[in-house]
């Protein structure tokens, strides 16, 4: 999946589990910019990511991306057709 | 500064966001039980000096046993089931295992006095404790002696007097009680809870998070009648959705845990619960946050 189709679909499930429709993602976004993004919310923003990308991260990567983009290229490299 | 501030900002240098938290955690605790975990710390440094270990090392160990409960807080909200599935398999990941026993002992350590939840359970623990003083304790057992910080306060609560028992099934963990508490008064014993098999009764037993580490709660808590006194009681703490290496039982409410206690034949005395995060009850249901359980209970006549 291309990098920015990923993050499209990082920004509707952002929403979705934060529970928060402002919410829009760039590459630079880290928890310290959206408040509801806790250690909390990270465990089920990461199961959510799991389920619709069809991917599994290990425990480093859980809390290992410096920030969104990181995330999403990490998910299009798992996901290139 | 203090050894928990020290400890603090050691975090912050490795992981910002849950270093913060933890100084707001440590800022929220009172100063009577910030005097205890100095204490505690105090106690641990010198074990560390004594088994060639740093601080860093126990911060480093806490890191990774906070991603590592990340990670299987993932499984259970992913799966709705603990990974780990059987004792044979909580054996192998930790405690036959010398090293990940040893991290996960640091880290836990640390985490005492770190996490408010933790100093709640404690306190709890005093109260309930103290409530036995005068009322002629002479045995006790702790089943599952951890850091032995729990034992060695009961031993300053009820006094020289009592005699005391302290079980495990890791030799880890019972070197590193033995290193904390400050006794000659206690009886360390190596065993499986289920083959042990004293001549003495006891008047009080402490079981501090050790029933979700067993396939079978209600065994193990029943078991604990063959090893009361008449009117001898158990102090039990347990949590509800805390995914971690080696828990097994999963208990996904506080009700759960009633029930268990209530099959196993005991009765509530008193109880008390904590969220590990400070939310609300709607969110804490929402996201499945753990729930630290502790109750007094004694056998139902």
């Amino acid at each position: 999946m291309e990098y920015q189709e990923v993050i499209k679909e990082f920004n509707r499930l952002f929403i979705d589990v934060l529970d928060n429709e402002e919410i829009v993602l760039k590459e630079e976004t880290t928890a310290n910019d959206i408040e509801e993004w806790d250690s909390l919310t990270h465990i089920h923003l990461i199961v959510e990511i799991e389920k619709f990308f069809k991917i599994k991260f290990t425990a480093a990567e859980i809390e290992g991306f410096a920030n969104v983009g990181a995330m999403c290229k990490f998910v299009a490299s798992k996901t290139e057709a | 500064m203090s050894i928990l501030e020290k400890i603090v900002t050691q975090i912050e240098g490795i992981d910002v966001r849950h270093g913060i938290k933890m100084r707001t955690n440590i800022e929220s605790i009172d100063p009577a039980m910030r005097e205890k975990g100095e204490q505690f710390l105090e106690k641990y440094l010198k074990f560390c000096k004594e088994h060639n270990k740093t601080l860093d090392y126990g911060v480093e160990s806490y890191i990774w046993m906070i991603n590592m409960m990340m990670y299987e807080q993932v499984q259970l909200v992913s799966t709705g089931e603990y990974s780990c599935k059987s004792f044979a398999d909580a054996n192998e990941r930790v405690y036959n295992n010398p090293e990940v026993m040893e991290k996960y002992m640091h880290g836990l350590m640390l985490s005492q006095f770190l996490w408010k939840h933790h100093c709640d359970v404690f306190d709890f623990f005093l109260t309930s404790i103290a409530s036995f003083k005068g009322k002629n304790v002479k045995s006790y057992l702790e089943i599952g002696g951890g850091h032995g910080l729990f034992l060695s306060e009961a031993i300053d609560i009820l006094g020289s007097t009592v005699k005391y028992d302290c079980l495990d099934i890791s030799n880890t963990s019972l070197e590193i009680a033995k290193g904390f508490i400050d006794s000659n008064n206690v009886n360390y014993i190596h065993s499986n809870i289920f083959d042990y098999k004293p001549e003495v009764k006891y008047d009080l037993i402490t079981m501090g998070e050790v029933i979700e580490h067993v396939e079978d709660p209600v065994s193990l808590i029943n078991s604990l009648i063959g090893l009361l006194n008449p009117d001898g009681q158990a102090f039990i703490t347990t949590p509800t959705n805390a995914g971690t290496l080696d828990h097994i039982y999963l208990f996904r409410n506080k009700q759960e845990i009633l029930d268990v206690i209530d099959r196993a034949g005991f009765e509530v005395v008193s109880d008390f619960d904590v969220y590990s995060e400070d939310v609300t009850f709607e969110k804490a249901e929402k996201y499945k946050v753990p729930m630290m359980y502790a109750a007094l209970i004694k056998p139902k006549k």
